[in-house]
C-alpha cells in the first residue's frame, strides 16, 4: 500500500506536465486499492432490505446497510442499467478531457466485498403490504420480498417544448450522463469553426446539482474560445439570479467569460422552433417569483415574452426535473407532486416503510451526489436501528454538501455547506454557529470566491475519494 | 489502543455476537454517523486512499484541535468552512469514533 502511494505521487509529475487536462481519472486511483471496511457478523438487525437505484444515494445505502447492519442483514441492489456513469465530472465530457468509460461504476465491489446481493433488472411493480410494514419488489416474474425499501430512483425531466417527440434528441439536456452527453458533445464539436452559438437554459429550483450547469457554461466556453473562436454561450436561467457560488460565478460571466458567455437571469423557454438535426430559434418567457398564501414562493412564466434567439447552432435546454418514474407507482409516495416528501431522520416517505433518497426527495438540502452519499448514511443508520427494533432514530444528526466547480480547463472554485436537524421544524437546516461557541453567529456555508489549480486537483482526489466511498 | 481496553471492547462486540445480556443489540458506536460526513474526502471509516488526509490513527484531541485550528484560522478554505459545521460536542463524538478505529 506505502509503495503504491509513494509510485502515485512519482507519478504526479507526469499528471501536471500534460497541463492539468488529465484529472487523475479512474486507472490512477482504481476502486479495488479503497480501504475494504468489516462487515460485523451480527448486529442484531434481521431482515431484507431492497434498495432500488444504483446510484450515490442507492449504491451508498446498500454499502452502508451492510456495514451497519451485519451480515445477518440482507441487503438487494437493483438497477436497470449494468452500470452506474457519474454525473459529477461529466462536463468534461462535453470538452474532450475526460471519457464516458472512466465515469462508468459497477457494483461488483459492492458484492463481493460487502455481500450486497446485486440484480440488474428493472422494476415492474412495488407492493406493500396490506398492512405493517414491509412488502414485495417484483423484477419481470422475479418477487423479492422487503422488511424495509429504500427507493433511490433519481430523476426526470420535463419534454422540450415546441419540439416533436422524435425531435427531442436532438435537444440533450446531458444532465443524465449517458447517450446525451455523447449527442451533446458531437453536436459542440460540429459547431461552425467560428462566431456560432450555444444556447443552455437553468430551470427553476430545485434542480440537480445547483451550481453545475453555470460549471457547464464555463467549461463550454473555455472550449469555445480556444476551439471555435468568436461563438457565444447563451445561458437562460429562469432563476432571478445565480443559484450557487453567486460570487465565483458572477465574477466568472462578468470578467473570465465577458466576450463570450451572455447571462439572461429570470428568463425561460416559451418555445424551441427547431432546425435541421439540431439547433433552431428559441422564443423566451421572462419568469417572476410568486408567494402563495401560505408564504411558499415559487418561479412562474410571467406573460411576459423575452428576448428570440435566432439561428442557434445547439440547444441544450436543462429542462424542469421530478422523481423517478418508478415512485408513482404508490401514489401517497409523491401524492401529485413532483418531488416525495420525507422524514429527514429516516428518509421514510409517506409510505410507511418505503423510504426515498437522493435527488428524489423533498428536503431543504440541495440535489446533488455528495450529499445524496450522507443522505443514505442516515437513511442506513435509521434503517439498521429499525430492523434491530431499536424506534429511537439519532436527532443529532449533521449532513454536509461539498463539492468543487471547474471554471476552467485547469482552475476550479469550491462550496460547502453543513446542515443539521432543528426538532422544531423537522428539516435540515444550515448550521448557525450559536451564541457563546466560536464564530458565534457563523452560517456554515461558503464558497471559494475563486478558481485555482490547487482547488483543480483536489476536485480530483475529491471526486475519487466520493466514488471509492460509495462504490467500493 | 492499550491491550486490556481494547480485549475488554473485544468482549463486549464478542458478547453482542452471541446474543449474551443486555448488549446483544448492538447500538450505533458513539459517533460513527457524526463521523461518516468525513468519509467522502477521508475515505470510508477514515481510511483515505485518494490523497486528502487519513484520519483513522489520529488521538482524539489532536482531531479536535486540528478542527478548531480550521474554525479560527482566518484562511478560505474548504475545509476551514466545513468544521464549522459541528459543535464542540460533535467534534469529540467524532474524534472519539475515529480514535477507536484500527490503525491501518
Amino acid at each position: 500500500m506505502l509503495k503504491r502511494r509513494h509510485f502515485l505521487q512519482a507519478a504526479g509529475g507526469t499528471v501536471a506536465a500534460l497541463g492539468g487536462l488529465r484529472i487523475a481519472q479512474g486507472a490512477d486511483n482504481p476502486l479495488t486499492l479503497a480501504y475494504k471496511a468489516p462487515v460485523p457478523v451480527d448486529t442484531g438487525a434481521r431482515g431484507t432490505v431492497v434498495v432500488i437505484g444504483g446510484g450515490m444515494a442507492g449504491a451508498a445505502a446498500a454499502k452502508y446497510l451492510r456495514l451497519w447492519g451485519g451480515q445477518q442483514l440482507q441487503v438487494v441492489l437493483i438497477d436497470s442499467s449494468p452500470s452506474y456513469q457519474s454525473n459529477i465530472l461529466s462536463n468534461f465530457v462535453l470538452t474532450g478531457a475526460r471519457s464516458l468509460s472512466s465515469l462508468t461504476y459497477k457494483w461488483d465491489l459492492l458484492a463481493s466485498r460487502y455481500g450486497v446481493q446485486v440484480v440488474q433488472g428493472r422494476v415492474t411493480g412495488i407492493a406493500p403490504a396490506s398492512s405493517g410494514i414491509g412488502g414485495t419488489v417484483s423484477v419481470g416474474t422475479t418477487v423479492i420480498a422487503y422488511s424495509r425499501l429504500v427507493v433511490a430512483p433519481g430523476i426526470e425531466f420535463d419534454a422540450v417544448p415546441g419540439v416533436p417527440t422524435a425531435l427531442q434528441g436532438y435537444y440533450p439536456h446531458a444532465w443524465q450522463t449517458g447517450p446525451q452527453t455523447t449527442e451533446l458533445r458531437r453536436q459542440l464539436v460540429n459547431m461552425p469553426a467560428s462566431s456560432g452559438s450555444f444556447l443552455m437554459a437553468i430551470p427553476a429550483a430545485p434542480y440537480r446539482c445547483p451550481p453545475g450547469p453555470y460549471e457547464r457554461a464555463c467549461l463550454i466556453a473555455d472550449w469555445l474560445r480556444r476551439n471555435k473562436p468568436g461563438s457565444k454561450v447563451i445561458v437562460l436561467d429562469a432563476n432571478m439570479d445565480i443559484t450557487a457560488e453567486k460570487e465565483t460565478f458572477t465574477k466568472a460571466f462578468n470578467e473570465l467569460y465577458a466576450d463570450t458567455i451572455e447571462y439572461y437571469p429570470a428568463t425561460m423557454i416559451s418555445e424551441v422552433r427547431p432546425g435541421v438535426a439540431g439547433g433552431g430559434t428559441v422564443y423566451t418567457e421572462e419568469t417572476e417569483l410568486v408567494v402563495d398564501a401560505s408564504g411558499t414562493a415559487s418561479i412562474v412564466g410571467s406573460g411576459s415574452a423575452g428576448p428570440v434567439f435566432n439561428g442557434v447552432d445547439v440547444i441544450s435546454p436543462i429542462t424542469p426535473q421530478r422523481a423517478g418514474g418508478l415512485l408513482a407507482s404508490v401514489p401517497a409516495i409523491l401524492n401529485g407532486g413532483r418531488w416525495a416528501s420525507v422524514n429527514v431522520l429516516s428518509y421514510e416517505s409517506a409510505v410507511p416503510g418505503i423510504h426515498v433518497i437522493g435527488d428524489a426527495s423533498k428536503t431543504t438540502q440541495p440535489k446533488a451526489g455528495h450529499i445524496a452519499n450522507q443522505e443514505a448514511k442516515v437513511c442506513a443508520d435509521a434503517v439498521t436501528r429499525l430492523l434491530r427494533g431499536d424506534t429511537n432514530l439519532d436527532q443529532n444528526l449533521v449532513t454536509n454538501s461539498a463539492c468543487f466547480s471547474p471554471i476552467t480547463a485547469t482552475r476550479a472554485s469550491w462550496l460547502t455547506a453543513v446542515f443539521q436537524y432543528d426538532p422544531v421544524s423537522r428539516t435540515m437546516k444550515k448550521y448557525l454557529r450559536p451564541a457563546g461557541s466560536s464564530a458565534a453567529g457563523v452560517l456554515a456555508d461558503g464558497e471559494a470566491g475563486q478558481w485555482t489549480a490547487e482547488n483543480f486537483s483536489q476536485m480530483g482526489k475529491w471526486f475519487n475519494q466520493l466514488m471509492a466511498d460509495t462504490y467500493a | 489502543m492499550k491491550k486490556g481496553l481494547r480485549a475488554a471492547l473485544g468482549a463486549i462486540v464478542f458478547a453482542g455476537q452471541l446474543g449474551l445480556g443486555a448488549q446483544a443489540q448492538t447500538a450505533p458506536p458513539a459517533g460513527r454517523l457524526l463521523a461518516s460526513n468525513c468519509f467522502q474526502c477521508h475515505g470510508t471509516n477514515g481510511y483515505s486512499s485518494a490523497g486528502f488526509d487519513k484520519l483513522v490513527g489520529m488521538k482524539a484531541d489532536e482531531v479536535l484541535h486540528k478542527m478548531k485550528e480550521m474554525q479560527s484560522s482566518g484562511e478560505r478554505g474548504i475545509m476551514n468552512v466545513h468544521a464549522l459545521g459541528y459543535s464542540d460536542a460533535q467534534i469529540r463524538s467524532l474524534a472519539a469514533f475515529f480514535a477507536s478505529q484500527p490503525k491501518p
